[in-house]
Parts: structure tokens; sequence; C-alpha cells
């Protein structure tokens, strides 16, 4: 078993972790889903308000690959579709109804995935909808069905805060798995990388011999760009694809029983949640019946996904289609305290060694505090010394400011797996995450274009 | 909601858009963002965001300074009164150190500060802290004599020509507080530079008392005669390893203790503000150079060749050049190996400096300066050689 460590990197001391306990909550009322954050997709409406759809009835498709359709989580009526600035789709409302009928997909025997041709599974996955499931690096998006991976890479387990267990989510589950990887592997000629984390014994015990890579650091080292940066030996392998372990479950589910899968397993945590556990529910999920009345205060930012990669929620949104996490933390509007510039700050988490809380090993209340005024680069070298990827922030945001693309690319724009670990230790509070994400995907759909 | 809290919420309207000061809002952000951190909630990913702010580091570097005000107010008060014959006790000398150093620093202050306003006020951004750091570093580099009228004219080039008109903290390429004060030695080399105006003399008095020398060890160094023995020569002249180590001499207002500028540097490496490969890098280059010097020295070169190394650290201003001005992180290289070539050169320049151009009795200034200039070549060379080193992805 190969395994990588990093020394970069850097794992936010915040307090509210989810415990790893499992509730299955009741069925919601309504169930959504959001195309504005599926990452690249121009999505066409195959559905208007007040039609019928089942589980799996397809409600938009990819301008850019018709053939790419997301699917139903639910089945009832549609009831609203909302729009956003510049007709951008966010929601589309499906009002369940009590029995929700299933579209019936081919199911495949777990005997016939060595003999069934690779075009054919191909096809199989991509008429359940889940095709963009997978993701090819560098750029995140799904890859095109008629390439070959140099590598799937399955992630289980994440070390952003408030991400759900493997252990959890795998729990009962290890068969429907072990069919993903076998799919997976005949998607990439076996070169399946099963990663675990080198320190979670529950998952290793649970999954033994499957695992083929663990990693041991601080986030992202669990990241499937990360690991591919360690490892790789040629350009070629930047071309990898990969699949959260839970959406392994996913695709498994759609072909070994021919039924569009709708359990999601997401940890609700952060400070203002009251109980912070893992939840079975179903894609889609509205955040309310999530949290129902599971919180705290009223000011409260609802993150879906991870409190540095996520993106804000409210409690009358729904669950996207790749979030796993909701988590909770105050929204942090209010000033500092009464000259807290000069107060030792023993309970302010920081990367730096400025606060006392340097000598703190408590985990940290936070908020989403900016804690500070923009300030332009003072060249303390932070990002990079956090960049798990070696990139130079520092340097290549300048070069993506000033239009450099060549130089940008050389600095190794691509290699960024967006972990926002920049942005997070910037003292000048510069949007380097975003400014660094934006010139990738700038770069990607220019090139496709 | 506390009175103080009140009295900033009261005044804001006036600030704000459409309020009469709107266009002097950066002075109001400035002074409320001392006492309260500013309201402002992240608007995208990450949605948490670290403690620090440039605000808390440059505080910091302030603070680490805050020794050298003490010590050298009263270093000025007890040198003025040894050489005014008065009283050399410890709160009359704190009285008099004070006069000078506190004027000083108003006058630097509120110059500085209004360039920085002006300048924020035409480009619509808030103050930049680097200022706050100028502005504490260049009185402390300055001999207590100084016309009050240069000190501004300083303090005035440093910041516009040094800094603003590239664009403020963060985008200059020399350190503000050096290339006000290196302006001064140039424009006025009269007022900054003999060994009569490092004391301030009070009393009315225009000449200093018949024992009082004012030589500095460092001039002391550069003129003497008698061949190899320098380190007799200091110490005759006064100046033993304690007392350069301690800087309770004539010399510029807070850079003579080379004590307070070690444990100042130790404070900021402790907290990680400044770059241990910067300041060791100094003190070597500094040492080795010294040291080379030692080894050609000849019994009839000049004396100051084979002057102890150690010496050369503890005299003058080089550690506390090394401490605070070779630190600056936006002067300085940025690149891991450039930072030690950096700091190294500023070791090695110091002492060429000192010992071949009697002109200049310290050099660390200009050594830094000098290298300054040549920090963004050393960054592109060592970003040539990492870049080569990925494998491509594109």
């Amino acid at each position: 078993m190969k395994s990588i460590r990093i020394k970069s990197g850097f794992n936010i001391k915040v307090s509210g972790q989810p415990a790893p306990e499992v509730q299955s909550l009741q069925k919601p009322t309504r169930l959504a889903l959001l195309p504005e954050r599926i990452p690249f997709v121009k999505p066409r409406l195959k559905v208007k308000a007040g039609d019928t759809v089942q589980v799996g009835s397809p409600l938009i498709e990819d301008k850019r690959n018709s053939e790419i359709q997301f699917l139903s989580p639910g089945g009832g009526k549609v009831v609203d579709v909302i729009f956003g600035p510049r007709r951008v789709i966010r929601e589309i409302v499906i009002q369940l109804d009590d029995e929700e009928k299933q579209v019936e997909f081919e199911s495949l025997p777990e005997i016939d995935i060595k003999k069934i041709d690779r075009d054919q599974l191909i096809r199989l996955i991509v008429n359940g909808g889940l095709w963009p499931l997978i993701r090819e690096l560098p750029f995140r998006d799904y890859p095109s069905p008629d390439t070959v991976p140099p590598a799937i890479y399955v992630s289980l387990g994440n070390l952003e805060p408030f991400q759900p267990l493997p252990e959890v989510y795998l729990a009962g589950s290890t068969e429907l798995f072990e069919y993903g990887l076998k799919v997976l592997g005949k998607l990439s000629a076996d070169r399946v990388q099963v990663c675990a984390s080198r320190t979670n014994t529950a998952i290793q015990r649970q999954l033994n011999g499957i695992i083929t890579l663990t990693y041991s650091g601080n986030y992202p080292v669990h990241d499937p760009g990360v690991l591919v940066y360690h490892m790789k030996t040629s350009t070629e392998e930047n071309r990898s694809w990969y699949v959260d372990g839970q959406n392994v479950l996913l695709l498994a589910h759609l072909l070994k029983n021919g039924t569009y899968p709708t359990r999601r397993t997401v940890a609700l945590a952060g400070s203002c949640a009251r109980v912070k556990k893992h939840f079975h529910t179903r894609l889609g999920a509205p955040l309310a019946h999530i949290t129902d009345d599971r919180i705290d205060d009223s000011d409260i930012r609802y993150i879906e996904g991870g409190l540095l990669t996520g993106y804000a929620g409210s409690a009358h949104t729904y669950l996207g289609l790749f979030e796993t996490a909701l988590s909770l933390i105050p929204e942090g509007h209010e000033k500092g305290e009464l000259l807290g510039l000069f107060r030792p700050g023993y309970r302010k988490p920081s990367y730096s060694r400025v606060f006392l809380s340097a000598l703190n090993r408590e985990n940290l209340e936070m908020t989403c505090s900016v804690h500070g005024g923009d300030r332009a680069c003072i060249a303390c070298g932070y990002c990079a010394q956090v960049c798990p990827v070696d990139i130079l922030p520092q340097f290549t945001y300048k070069a993506v400011l000033a239009g450099e693309v060549e130089e940008s690319l050389e600095h190794g724009l691509l290699d960024c797996v967006e972990c926002g670990l920049c942005s997070y230790v910037c003292p000048s509070k510069i949007e380097l995450f975003e400014t660094l994400k934006n010139a990738k995907a700038d770069f990607y759909k220019e090139k496709m274009a | 909601m506390n009175i103080i809290e009140k009295f900033f919420e009261s005044g804001r309207k006036h600030f704000v858009e459409g309020g009469r000061f709107a266009k002097l809002y950066p002075l109001y952000e400035s002074i409320e963002s001392v006492f309260f951190a500013p309201a402002r909630a992240t608007r995208t990913a990450p949605n948490v965001r670290d403690n620090l702010d440039v605000k808390r580091f440059m505080m910091l570097v302030i603070v680490a300074l805050l020794p050298h005000y003490a010590f050298g107010i009263y270093n000025v008060g007890y040198q003025s009164h040894l050489a005014s014959g008065l009283s050399t006790g410890f709160f009359p000398a704190i009285f008099t150190g004070l006069k000078v150093v506190l004027l000083l620093v108003v006058v630097t202050y509120t110059v500085g500060f209004f360039w920085e306003l002006l300048f924020a006020v035409v480009r619509k951004h808030e103050i930049s802290e680097g200022l706050f750091v100028s502005c504490a570093l260049f009185p402390l580099t300055l001999p207590p004599t100084i016309p009050l009228w240069q000190a501004a004219l300083g303090i005035s080039f440093g910041i516009v020509i040094g800094k603003e008109i590239f664009g403020g903290t963060g985008r200059n390429f020399l350190n503000p507080a050096l290339t006000g004060r290196a302006f001064l030695y140039f424009a006025y080399p009269a007022q900054l530079s003999g060994d009569a105006v490092w004391t301030h003399l009070c009393g009315g008095r225009t000449a200093a008392v018949d024992a009082f020398t004012g030589a500095t060890p460092l001039s002391v160094a550069t003129v003497t005669e008698r061949l190899a023995d320098i380190q007799g020569v200091l110490t005759d002249a006064g100046y033993s390893a304690a007392k350069l180590m301690l800087g309770d001499y004539p010399g510029s207002i807070g850079g003579t203790s080379t004590l307070l500028a070690l444990v100042g540097a130790a404070f900021l490496l402790i907290l990680g503000i400044a770059s241990y490969r910067i300041i060791f890098g100094c003190i070597l280059g500094l040492l080795a150079t010294a040291f080379f010097l030692n080894l050609v020295a000849t019994d009839n070169s000049m004396p100051y060749l084979s002057l102890n190394p150690f010496y050369h650290l503890m005299m003058g201003g080089a550690m506390f050049g090394f401490a605070y001005m070779a630190t600056d992180p936006v002067s300085a290289a940025h690149m891991p190996v450039a930072k030690w070539i950096f700091g190294f050169s500023i070791g090695v320049l110091t002492v060429l400096i000192r010992v071949f151009n009697p002109a200049y009795p310290e050099g660390v200034g200009l050594a830094i300066i000098f290298m300054n200039l040549f920090a963004p070549l050393l960054d592109q060379i060592e970003l040539k050689f990492r870049l080569k080193k990925r494998v491509p992805n594109v």
C-alpha cells in the first residue's frame, strides 16, 4: 500500500465537529435540483412548472453535450423553477407525492461487470444521469465519456472541517461500495486508487484490503489533486479522474438496482448546530428539513460543502447535488471586540503565531468575519507556505491579474486544487483563491470554446 | 453599547457616502479600526478567514520598537546632560530626552500621516498600516540634534518617493524609512554626520564640556592611527564590549542598543513576523566578512581590518538595521533562498562600507537600500529555478 505525506497544508482548529452517530430523517415534502451549483454545466430546461416527474426523469440537460442529463431526485410535481440574475437557473423545486414512481433503468448484475463492453457500461451510467459524479482533473468538470483515464481516485474522507466520515456513510454498504469499485475498474482498466487517511483505523478495518493509498498530513492532503501532484511522474496523469466515496455508492446503486439513487448522508455541524451528527436524507433535500429545530442562533450562515470551499445557502434553499455537509456558523457581521487589536487572543485561531492561540490546543469557535480590511500584498509568504501543491500564490495571482496566462500556467496554476487555504491565511485579505479558481475556469472555457 | 462604540457610531454618518466629510473616510476608518476590527463578513469562499490582519502584523513591529524608544529617550537625555555638564540623574535625563524625542515623533507622524491620508483619499483606499511602522522607525535612525523641518522633509521624501508614488505599502521596493534617512544624509550632510550631531546640548550651551568627546565608536574605529590594537583604542575611548552591547553612548536615537535589537529580533522571530533567513543571513554575512578582513589584515594595514567581528555587530546600528529594516517583508527578497542571499549580502556590504569608505561611518542603512534594489532580481532567479522543477500541467 502506497502512502503519501505532505508537510504543507493546514488544519483549522475549529469547534463543532459532527459526531459519528447517524439518524435517518423522514421524507421531506419538497426536493430540488440546483443547476447553478453544478460547475461548468450550461443547463437547458427539460421541464416546466406544473409537469409531473418520476424519480429519475430528466430535469435539465447540458447544452455542451445533450447526452448529459441531470435527473429528478424525487417523484411528484414540478412546482417552481426559480431563476436568478441573468436568467441563471437556481432551483427546480419538486413537490413530492406519496407513491413516487420510479423510472426503470437497465440493471447490471455483479458478475456481468467483467463481461460488459466498456462503452455499454458508460452508456448505462450516462443514461442513469450519474456520469457527472465522475470528475476530471485538473479542471474538475465531468470527463468526456469517450476518453480513458490514466487512473481513477476514489477519495474516502475529507479533511476539510465538518465533512461526513467515510465509516459512517459506508456502514452496511461495503458490498455496494465494492460493486462500485469494480465498475470504476472497468472504466479505467483497473487503475483505481482507493484513498483513505492513514490515521483513520475505523475505515481501514471496515475496508480491509480494499484501500490502495493512504495519506497523512494536513488538509487538503485527501484531495485527489494533491495526491496526483505528489505521485505523478508524467504530465498524462494530470488528467486523472476522481469520484467521492459517497458518490461511488450512488453509481453502484443505479447500476445494481436499476433505479435512480436518492439517499444522501449529510453531516450537520458547526458551532450554531445544536445537534452535530450525520443524517440520512434525500438528494436535494431542503436545508431547513435537515436543520429542523436543531439550530441555536438567528444570524447564521448555512454553508453547503465546507467551511473553506463551500458556498452560502439559506434556510430556504436545498442541498446541492455534490454537497454532503451543512455547516452552521455565525455570520460575524458584528464589529470586533474593543481594542481587540491589542489583546493576546488566546481564543482567536490563526495560522500565524501572533496570537496566544498558538499555544491553545483546543478547537475554537469561528465566524464568517473577514477580520480586517483589504490591503496590498505585504509578501508575508504564508500563502506559499500552506499551498499543498507548491504554487507561489503571491506571485501567481499577480501574473493572473496582469493577464499573463502563460506565466501563470508556468507557475502551476492548473495544479491548484482549489482548497482555499491561501485566501484563508492572507493577512491582507486578498481573494487569492477566487482569483486563481476563476483564472483556471476561464482558461478551461477558452480552451473548450 | 459602550461609550467608545457610541462615539464612533455617531461620527460615522459624517464620513460615509453623502456625509460632510465623506472624502475623509480613510481617516475615520483607520482610527475606528484601531478600536474595533471592521464589521465585515466574507462574501465568497473561503467562508472563514484567519484572525490575523495587516494591522496586527504591523502593530507588533511597533511593540517591538517601544523598548528602543524607552531606551532612546533615556540615552538622549543622559548624553545631553553629560555633555552639558548637568545632573545625570534618571528623571532629569528622561525629561530632556522626552522633549527631544517626543517632538520628533509627533512631527514625523503628523507629516507622514498627512501624506498617507492624502494618497488614500485621492486613490480611495484605506490607510495602510505600513506607514505607522515607517514613522516609528524613522526617528530612531536620526541624530537627536536633527532640526525638525529636516525630519519633516525626510519622512515626506521617504513616504512619497519611497512608497506612495509606486502605489503605497506593498508596492514599494525600497524601505521608506531608510529612503528618507538616506535622502537626509545626502541632502544635509552637515546635520547628519560628524561627531557633534549625535549629542543634543541643552541649557543654552553651544559646545560640550571639555571632558566629553562625543565621538561614536564607529568614528573612533575609522580614524584611529594606532596599528594592530583597535579593541584597545575603543576601550581607551570608553567603548568596552559591554558598553557597545548596551548602547549608552552618543549615536542615533534608537539604533545604538544592540542588546535591545537582539531582544526585538527574538520577539519578531518567535512571532514569525520577521524572517529568520534574513536576520541570520545578515549576521552571518557581517561576521564572515569581518573575519575575512581579520585574515587579510597585517601589522601595517588599516587598524579597522583587524577589528573583532563581534565588535562589528555590537557597534552602531548594525543589529537595529538587521532586525527591523532588513526584515521589512515588502522591500526584502520574497523567496526563501533569495532571503538568505539578500541578508548575507547586507552583512557583507555593511562591513565593507564601514571599513573601506570612511565617508560613511555606518554602512548598514546604505547596504539595506542597495540590497532592496537587488531583491527582485534574486527573487526572479530563484523563481526560474523553482519553476523548472515542476512537472508541467498544461
